[in-house]
């Protein structure tokens, strides 16, 4: 139960990163803490299924649910994949208007966002 | 204040909306396990049960995941490209100086001779330790993607490595572009082989064959996929970063 | 080749097209380009072949289903085409092709936009046909991640600004599509939507508050990108800052398609019906503000964006009437009148990709040609037109066609849709704001068509002088390539497909409707009576009331008062964190209802 809660005030941060900070990577960084703290969540109670490695290899113990695992890897890699990408945005957002502040940026690109 | 305050009243009613899934205590259903435990070497000839489902039960989502690599690929590299030939404007037409901090181009030479010669050499370690993981993800702990993103960090390692003189063709960005399409191709193909011998998309194509030779080539296609794709996002943005 | 891959060919083919197209990145040019066509004809105009060979089978109400690669139920990847799938499929392709055509004249163009906008037909594709919640997660992923890179092809620096909002929003509401994805699997051990159902209903109390904050996740992400009301606020400058051919697909396209794709996990799992009720009375409440909002505006893109809200509206009000019908009686007449409703959503939705695709894409022609987006001081678009060399009027008449759709003039498809929502929200309160909707809908096209209006001859020498740009030249950067522009071959070709496709979907509009409501499940002749009536006296009498209240609102919204207001309306506070607000917000609002 700990662990969860734990967890879910890692996912909570991220969010709160995610709105309240002003610079565009920090908002990135958010975006990130709350994509792992899922699937963290996610790995974390599937663990608990069991005691082995879900590899079957003869040995006694009850393995694991391999499918949480095989599931996150997928969204571990959009995570990474959707991170990168708001990088990129962030770094031609900066040299189109030499700031990461996005209430800077906003001023700067001007009259067409009325 | 009034986006600290968004950002509470967020985080409150996001906590709120998830808290029955956080509090969430039942035992683990073991459908899955039970019946993977049972069956899932039998079917998809890999012991390791993680890659059986990454590569075979559930190889249409991964399809789906190297999708996604590619677009976010594609879109970075396309966004660094275009960059330098936008002229931004403000509202009276006066173009914005970029802000080139002084400390960005101290950071580039911080590239000392021994990280250089040390990354370098172990660079091409790692990708041997990556191909490994990617071809043995079947049998033991590993696989395409995790031997894919060892062999991404061995591509940064060369391109640390490769100051100054002739850098591996490996770090280029035309030709990580090109592995990784090439390895896109591939795997559709891979997956399309089922259609052409009648057992579907991305079944097992060979009839009677141990599915396992499937599963090997899916990781090493997979992995030289997202290796490629991986260390070309990092080589870009470093080369974006010394430019 | 068995029907599962012709069922999945649709999702399969723009993925090989787009790998044509990549490899024409390292290639020569000229093969370059050879490549980036085939990729594009593979992708969006072979998946017609395996929809027409499945039409026969589908529209009946038949459905081809199961596990991707022939894998075992338990584990492997479920899919469902049936006739909402081949339907949304329809869709997607229809506007998709023109599109892209489009594109090839007003950009952007290369290996690359080709490549990435077929990834994103194929995810339409892939989303429409998921029966497994893991892997609709992974297709809208797919399909965001193709939208976001798509909004910033047009290199304005403001779609970057516009294309992070976008970005994080939604990739936040993933995560929590992610966490309702976790507690389904928790409570069930199961993804496909049919097991994920069943396990719920063996558990005790259907899984308790944890199913419901799991369907409300769920909801809650698909509803952002649908942009419903309160979460809408990305759409407007990622819909007007992309190019023209990516926001009309984006409008007409890709907001609808997760739509449709959530009525399936609706219709099964527990507090469904519930939450499509509220989507819909949210979507009923959206349409008549969304058109407020966008009669306020003064960027002609940007007023069809706001549209794009308020229409969107029109559809989930209907579409969730009838899932909240389907799904409290699943088996029986409820099922057949839900069937009715979501089938009048779906032919808006039809009749307003193609009419919204071709308002994008004229618009878009216009606004190039006279380097001008403000609808207020963009005047004789129709002889810019033909100064850039259009002897035709085909982007004209492409234009007036657009405009007379969206407000609901006979015979073009706008109409008829409109009546079949009328017609299947009769009665419910949801009827009046659609009408008061559609008389904002008027006023804010006869505010928009000005633009072919004749310039005044003091503006008209010094705007349209024929060597000295415009001077009103500070919106140039938005239009980089005016002066000489040329209406392209393909722009016309384009726009005039399109039209042709509103005249016909209105023309046929009752066949359609009932093979429709046929394929959607809906009982035999459920819609005759509405065939015989939607060219009756009273619906035409209805529709000239609703003209003539449009231009008395738009002479309303011209007073000084009015002018104030929009304005006021126009510049009301947006930022940043409100978009994560509404979102929090909303999906809280949705557990607290679900679980009360």
């Amino acid at each position: 139960m700990i662990a969860r809660i734990l967890v879910g005030l890692l996912l909570l941060t991220g969010l709160a990163t995610l709105v309240a900070r002003r610079n565009l990577v920090k908002k990135v960084f958010g975006l990130a803490i709350l994509n792992s703290a899922a699937v963290f969540l996610f790995v974390m109670e599937g663990a608990h299924s069991g005691q082995g490695a879900p590899i079957v290899d003869g040995s006694a113990l009850q393995i694991v649910d391999p499918l949480p695992q095989a599931l996150m890897l997928t969204a571990i890699v959009i995570g990474v994949c959707v991170t990168a990408l708001a990088l990129a945005i962030a770094a031609r957002l900066h040299r189109a208007t030499g700031s990461l502040d996005i209430d800077v940026i906003k001023e700067r690109l001007g009259n067409g966002h009325d | 204040m009034p986006t600290r305050l968004a950002a509470l009243a967020s985080v409150l009613a996001a906590a709120f909306a998830l808290w029955p899934l956080f509090a969430l205590d039942v035992a683990w259903p073991g459908t899955v396990r039970d019946y993977l435990e049972a069956k899932g070497t039998v079917e998809s000839g890999a012991m390791n049960l993680v890659s059986a489902i990454y590569l075979g039960y559930r190889a249409y989502d991964t399809l789906g995941e190297t999708v996604v690599l590619l677009v976010a690929v594609t879109g970075a590299i396309g966004m660094m490209a275009a960059g330098s030939a936008l002229a931004p404007r403000e509202a009276g037409g006066a173009p914005v100086e970029p802000a080139r901090s002084p400390r960005r181009e101290a950071r580039s030479r911080q590239r000392t001779e021994l990280i250089a010669a040390l990354s370098g050499k172990l660079g091409a370690v790692i990708l041997i330790f990556g191909l490994y993981v990617m071809l043995y993800g079947h049998v033991s702990p590993g696989g395409g993607f995790q031997g894919g993103v060892v062999v991404a960090s061995g591509i940064v390692f060369l391109a640390l490595g490769s100051h100054g003189a002739a850098p591996s063709p490996l770090v280029g960005a035309r030709n990580l572009a090109r592995i990784e399409s090439a390895g896109f191709a591939i795997l559709l193909v891979a997956a399309c082989l089922g259609v052409a011998s009648g057992k579907g998309f991305l079944a097992p194509p060979l009839p009677g064959g141990d599915p396992v030779s499937f599963i090997i080539v899916l990781n090493a296609v997979i992995g030289i996929k997202v290796g490629a794709g991986i260390g070309l996002l990092c080589v870009a943005m470093l080369t974006e970063e010394a430019a | 080749m068995g029907m599962t891959d012709l069922a999945l060919a649709p999702a399969i083919l723009p993925l090989v097209g787009a790998a044509l197209a990549l490899a024409g990145k390292t290639a020569r040019p000229a093969s370059a380009r050879t490549l980036e066509r085939l990729g594009a004809f593979v992708g969006l105009a072979l998946p017609w072949l395996p929809l027409v060979l499945l039409a026969p089978s589908i529209l009946q109400g038949g459905a081809v289903e199961g596990f991707v690669g022939g894998w075992a139920p338990s584990v492997g990847v479920a899919f469902r085409f049936d006739g909402m799938a081949w339907l949304v499929n329809l869709l997607g392709f229809a506007v998709a092709g023109p599109a892209w055509v489009h594109a090839r004249g007003s950009g952007p163009r290369g290996s690359a936009f080709t490549a990435l906008y077929l990834v994103q037909a194929s995810a339409l594709a892939a989303t429409s046909m998921a029966a497994d919640l893991f892997n609709l997660f992974v297709c809208l992923e797919v399909l965001g991640m193709a939208s976001y890179v798509l909004v910033t092809e047009s290199g304005k620096p403001g779609a970057y600004l516009a294309s992070f909002s976008y970005l994080m929003v939604s990739a936040a509401a993933m995560v929590f599509f992610l966490l309702g994805v976790y507690g389904l699997y928790r409570l069930t051990g199961a993804l496909e939507y049919g097991a994920v159902a069943r396990g719920l209903s063996a558990l005790p109390d259907s899984g308790g508050h944890a199913a419901l904050a799991s369907v409300a996740a769920i909801a809650a992400a698909i509803a952002l990108r649908t942009a419903v009301m309160p979460l809408y606020g990305w759409l407007p400058e990622a819909h007007a800052l992309a190019p023209h051919a990516v926001s009309a697909v984006l409008s007409g396209v890709l907001i609808k398609t997760p739509l449709f794709a959530l009525t399936r996990i609706l219709v099964l799992l527990p507090g469904g019906g519930e939450t499509g009720a509220i989507l819909g009375a949210a979507g009923a409440i959206a349409a008549p503000i969304g058109v407020v909002i966008a009669l306020s505006q003064t960027d002609a893109k940007r007023l069809l964006a706001y549209h794009s809200i308020s229409q969107i509206g029109y559809v989930v009000a209907a579409w969730g009437a009838g899932v909240a019908l389907i799904a409290a009686d699943p088996d029986g007449a409820g099922a057949s009148a839900g069937a009715v409703l979501v089938a009048a959503a779906y032919l808006h939705a039809l009749a307003h990709a193609l009419f919204k695709g071709l308002l994008f894409l004229s618009v878009g022609t216009v606004t190039d040609v006279a380097a001008e987006r403000d609808v207020y001081r963009l005047r004789g678009a129709g002889r810019a037109l033909r100064r850039a060399g259009e002897r035709l009027p085909v982007t004209t008449l492409a234009f007036a066609v657009g405009a007379l759709s969206i407000m609901a003039i006979p015979p073009f498809n706008g109409y008829a849709s409109k009546a079949a929502l009328s017609a299947a929200l009769k009665g419910r309160w949801q009827y009046w704001t659609l009408l008061a909707a559609s008389v904002g809908t008027v006023a804010s096209f006869i505010k928009l068509s000005l633009v072919f209006r004749r310039p005044k001859p003091a503006a008209s020498t010094e705007t349209f002088s024929e060597e000295a740009p415009p001077a009103v030249a500070d919106t140039a950067t938005e239009a980089p390539e005016s002066g000489a522009e040329k209406v392209p071959i393909s722009a016309k070709l384009a726009t005039a497909t399109l039209a042709a496709a509103c005249l016909a979907g209105g023309l046929a509009a009752p066949r359609l409707y009932r093979v429709v409501a046929t394929a959607l499940g809906a009982a035999p002749g459920a819609t005759d009576a509405w065939s015989a009536a939607l060219y009756a006296p009273a619906e035409l009498l209805k529709t000239a009331g609703l003209a003539a209240g449009g231009l008395a609102l738009f002479a309303l919204a011209r007073t000084a008062p009015g002018k104030a207001l929009a304005s006021a309306i126009r510049n009301r506070p947006r930022g940043f964190h409100g978009l994560f607000l509404a979102l929090c917000l909303g999906m809280a609002a949705l557990t607290a209802w679900l679980i009360r």
